[in-house]
């Protein structure tokens, strides 16, 4: 599986890509040769050589190159590639999370219909994710504005919003999955021989499981980025945010900037001020795109591999 | 068509208990919000307070206006598409095909916001409105949010709809057709796009929840007073009734379209057996 995995280009393509963008998240200070706190500090104002002020944020991408900056005079680029490693490995660690859930829960009782999940599921059909992720984390919010928790604690239950989000729509498919599965030949022959549940479950139905469980944790790494996206719209960010005053005395202009630096935050942060500065909200956007792309490609590299292994 | 109502009522009574679920849980999670001593049915966006009744009516309509002219129009336009891309040979329409899977991932968002400031950027240079880029005033828009809100749908029933083509062309009856001498051009708009139209109803679940979630982002950023809006803003309730809303005719929709599917496999394990 994984030699024929290997074999395929897109597979590959994606996968170095999606290491090649954490890795230059990581030590961007280091290879391009600057200071990460001069690079990501506040610039009011660009002055020319002889120390004039030319212009205040936020700077087009032709005064700042490579894209400009946002309202506060911060470099998007460095921005966005600081950010890079904290939405993908939030992602990642949240789509992985959902699948352990999802299959733990359903292992519990593989042969009950979760009656009560399904009606969720069919509701969610109708209501869209970010709206639904929107109720619980305004009221966590709420809660949070009222009675203050520590900032790892917010984060933990805003974590434990989303992969709850997708918990239920993955129960539904794994139990569908591991009843089929359980109904074959060869587990009624290995039950009927003595063998205990975790031995089959361990040994014959995860084994069988495996490549769609890659499946659908690339497609939940995507279906979390989205729902990222979009709650950054909404103004709700990945370990909350700090109220900062803008504008002078007269007319103050509160702005709400996110503490962690992720994607999703850049875009909500940006978002009231699209028309004002769009490549600060277009250029997250643009990395989002070419990361669900990089996704889309490992996708298909294993439907490809699943095809071939087919016939 | 075997369309049972029975199976539509449980499949109702199951959304209605989980829109019951969802609009409860975060109250039980997280204490109810009691600072707000507001109307059950009444929103507010910022500081102004808005009544879910009788607006709301209004909305739904301009939400499904805009929800069905863009099914429609990437209905159309996925078929125009296929249609031409059929004609053109074969390595071309694989490069389209990787193209269309490129465009696929685009996130809605960047779409939205992509269609948007470049009408803005039109504007500006040219001085030619193409189409108004928001909601001012509560004079509604349509233009601009139908042709968004199409893009996505238009990509992905492009390529089931090329897909669906490249089976059906081999089938027996387009063999025996060119036999009888008819022309490609005459088959393919005759004959083949109205199975494709048929298999393709299998596909409208996917379609219809992936399309109602880019309308609400669309309302979102084009400011659109639409149900989406009041879904996002409303509570408890209010909440319940607006879910419910568009739960109960999508329902109808979706166990229709499945009803139809069902018998269409079972006609083919009939044929197969």
């Amino acid at each position: 599986m994984i030699m024929k995995l290997v074999r395929q280009p897109q597979f590959i393509i994606g996968v170095l890509f999606i290491s090649f963008l954490l890795f230059f998240s990581f030590y961007w200070p280091v290879l391009l040769d600057v200071n990460k706190q001069e690079s990501l500090k506040l610039m009011d104002f660009l002055y020319d050589k002889e120390g004039r002020i030319i212009d205040a944020a936020p700077f087009s991408p032709s005064q700042v190159p490579p894209v400009g900056t946002d309202l506060f005079g911060k470099n998007i680029f460095y921005q966005v590639i600081d950010g890079a490693k904290y939405t993908i490995l939030i992602a990642i660690a949240i789509a992985c999370l959902r699948i352990l859930f999802s299959v733990g829960i359903t292992l519990l009782n593989p042969r009950s219909s979760f009656s009560f999940l399904n009606d969720i599921v069919q509701a969610t059909l109708y209501i869209p994710t970010a709206i639904i992720a929107y109720i619980f984390m305004s009221s966590l919010l709420m809660k949070h504005s009222m009675e203050p928790m520590s900032v790892m604690k917010l984060i933990v239950f805003q974590c434990a919003i989303l992969i709850g989000i997708g918990v239920p729509p993955l129960i539904s498919t794994f139990s569908r999955e591991i009843k089929s599965i359980l109904n074959k030949d060869h587990i009624t022959n290995t039950f009927a021989l003595g063998a205990k549940k975790p031995y089959v479950y361990y040994r014959h139905v995860l084994p069988e499981l495996s490549t769609k469980l890659i499946l659908l944790f690339a497609q939940q790494v995507i279906q979390t980025l989205i729902l990222m996206a979009h709650l950054g719209v909404l103004a709700i960010f990945i370990g909350g945010s700090s109220t900062v005053v803008l504008g002078d005395i007269f007319t103050p202009i509160p702005v709400s900037i996110p503490i962690a630096g992720e994607w999703a935050g850049i875009i909500g942060m940006n978002f009231p001020k699209l028309k004002a500065a769009p490549w600060a909200i277009l250029t997250p956007l643009a990395f989002f795109a070419v990361s669900i792309f990089a996704l889309n490609l490992i996708i298909q590299g294993i439907q490809n591999c699943l095809e071939t292994n087919k016939s | 068509m075997n369309f049972s109502f029975r199976s539509y009522l449980k499949r109702l009574r199951s959304t209605i208990l989980g829109i019951l679920i969802i609009s409860i849980l975060p109250a039980l999670l997280f204490g109810t919000n009691t600072q707000l001593e507001q109307n059950v049915w009444e929103y507010s966006i910022g500081e102004i307070k808005y009544q879910v009744f009788p607006d709301i009516f209004d909305k739904y309509q301009y939400s499904m206006t805009i929800f069905f002219l863009a099914l429609l129009t990437s209905l159309f336009a996925a078929l125009v598409l296929t249609f031409f891309t059929t004609l053109l040979p074969r390595f071309l329409q694989r490069i389209i095909f990787g193209f269309l899977t490129l465009l696929e991932s685009l996130p809605d968002l960047f779409i939205v916001v992509v269609l948007q400031f470049s009408i803005i950027y039109i504007y500006k240079t040219t001085g030619l409105l193409v189409a108004n880029v928001s909601n001012v005033y509560n004079n509604p828009i349509y233009l601009l949010p139908i042709l968004t809100l199409s893009i996505l749908p238009t990509i992905q029933l492009f390529k089931i709809t090329l897909l669906l083509m490249k089976e059906e062309q081999h089938k027996p009856y387009v063999t025996v057709a060119r036999a009888m001498g008819l022309s490609r051009f005459y088959i393919t708009l005759k004959h083949v796009f109205r199975n494709i139209l048929t298999s393709l109803v299998q596909y409208s679940k996917t379609i219809f929840v992936f399309m109602l979630s880019n309308l609400f982002i669309v309302e979102y950023v084009f400011n659109l007073n639409g149900i989406m809006n009041v879904l996002l803003n409303t509570k408890g309730v209010a909440f319940m009734f607006t879910a419910l809303m568009i739960a109960v005719p999508f329902s109808l929709l979706f166990e229709i379209a499945e009803s139809n599917t069902v018998s269409i496999n079972n006609q083919e394990e009939e044929d197969a057996a």
